[in-house]
């Protein structure tokens, strides 16, 4: 029986109404609600209201998958009323509660005592015996197969003096004026910036081994109380310490921070 | 999946493939061993069908028909604390018929093995298989539980489990 749609009534509320028990009935499949959370009769009222109001397409589709949910929690309170039949029901609000109480030991028990697990049986099969077979016949010598090794290996490492880390300008007073340097900089950056310096933007440099060196001497102006380093979130930033006290900061944070080679 | 499907049996023990299936299940008594039969409801939940029109097709498996003790489930890998957040989970998605949102599943072990462990936990029980998760977020019970667990059993000792 189809019922005279209200003046007051509109195609915009029918639509946002059907919308709302759309999204009740699929929040009760999702299982968010309880299926008896919704009183279908309401729901079939609603549709019914506004049915004699829908003449586009879109709508009868949207008055129809309504329907459609709606059987759907019909049929979920079906099951829900046989499930509390069952054997099988208990309150889920109960079983949290005994699961947060009860030992562990005696969870396990319980658990083991209607476990039943799955025999499982390894069998070698002639299929399997001949690819073992295969395998074996294919393989390299095992010499040959550590001179391959050799040539993959690349460069044993080597020890280094004081006068090769003076050429590379990370020790001696080459190293000492680099870092003074690198603060006079960061000083002269912070003062036509008037505020903290981007991490990134000092370290970069025209290219990655020039970046990789100068991050380098960051973390020692870090260290040797040269700057500061703050961190805020994602963002690095360095503020230069006027009066450097020359010592390691004590209880000081080790921060890794990885270089991209494409930096 | 391991089992053998019904149509797998005709096709490689013959028509006559229950009775030697029957046969087979003396056979296996005397090791503690025993065939099952395991069905499916096709749509996931908990209740099946009685009169069985729903049903997807049985698969065998051959199980364990005693029960394991402690020392023997360490002794196969399992750990003790594992194996109780296993029980509690799937306890209450029994309770919850079958299905409940990831969320409130690991909120349930949070409370009794803190936030971190629990998402751990369930992701250990999704991958062995006793528990399944659909791509909205919702877990129910993985096809190891339907064939391992008695279900009704669980429930009675959970829920006459002293604490």
């Amino acid at each position: 029986m189809e019922q005279k749609p209200k003046a007051s009534q509109s195609l915009a509320a029918g639509r946002k109404e059907l919308k709302e028990v759309i999204e009740t009935c699929d929040a009760i499949e999702r299982r968010k609600f309880n299926p008896f959370f919704l009183d279908v009769k309401l729901g079939v009222e609603t549709l019914r209201e506004y049915f004699p109001l829908w003449e586009a397409f879109q709508d009868n589709c949207l008055d129809v998958h309504a329907l459609n949910r709606l059987s759907e929690v019909v049929r979920l309170q079906n099951t829900q009323l046989r499930f509390q039949s069952s054997a099988l029901y208990a309150e889920p609000e109960f079983v949290a509660k005994k699961f947060q109480r009860m030992s562990e030991k005696h969870l396990a028990e319980v658990f083991l005592q209607s476990w039943h697990p799955i025999a499982e049986m390894e069998q070698l099969t002639n299929e399997a015996l001949s690819a073992g077979l295969d395998y074996w016949n294919l393989l390299l010598p095992i010499q040959e197969r550590w001179k391959r090794r050799d040539y993959s290996r690349g460069k044993n490492p080597e020890s280094a003096d004081s006068n090769t880390l003076m050429e590379l300008g990370i020790h001696g007073e080459g190293f000492e004026a680099r870092l003074v340097g690198l603060w006079k900089e960061l000083m002269e950056l912070h003062g036509a910036q008037n505020g903290p310096i981007d991490y990134w933007k000092f370290a970069k440099a025209a290219n990655h081994q020039e970046t990789v060196q100068r991050a380098y001497f960051i973390s020692f102006l870090v260290t040797y109380g040269f700057a500061k380093m703050q961190l805020e979130g994602e963002q690095i930033t360095l503020l230069p310490i006027e009066r450097p006290t020359g010592k390691p900061a004590e209880n000081g944070v080790s921060v890794p921070i990885a270089i991209p080679s494409e930096v | 999946m391991p089992g053998a499907k019904e149509w797998e049996l005709k096709e490689k023990v013959g028509r006559n493939y229950e009775q030697v299936l029957d046969q087979l299940n003396t056979m296996l008594a005397e090791l503690d061993l025993e065939i099952k039969k395991v069905t499916e409801p096709r749509s996931g939940q908990m209740a099946a069908d009685e009169d069985g029109q729903r049903m997807d097709e049985p698969r065998y498996y051959v199980t364990l028909k005693g029960s394991l003790g402690l020392k023997e489930a360490k002794m196969i890998g399992w750990r003790i604390d594992n194996l109780a957040a296993l029980s509690g989970a799937i306890a209450y998605l029994v309770a919850k018929q079958g299905k409940a949102p990831r969320e409130d599943l690991e909120k349930v072990v949070a409370q009794k093995y803190g936030r971190w462990k629990a998402t751990t936990l369930v992701d250990i029980f999704l991958r062995s298989g006793y528990l399944e998760e659909d791509d909205a977020g919702v877990m129910s019970l993985g096809w190891r539980t339907k064939s391992e667990v008695n279900l009704p059993a669980l429930m009675t000792k959970m829920t006459e489990g002293r604490i």
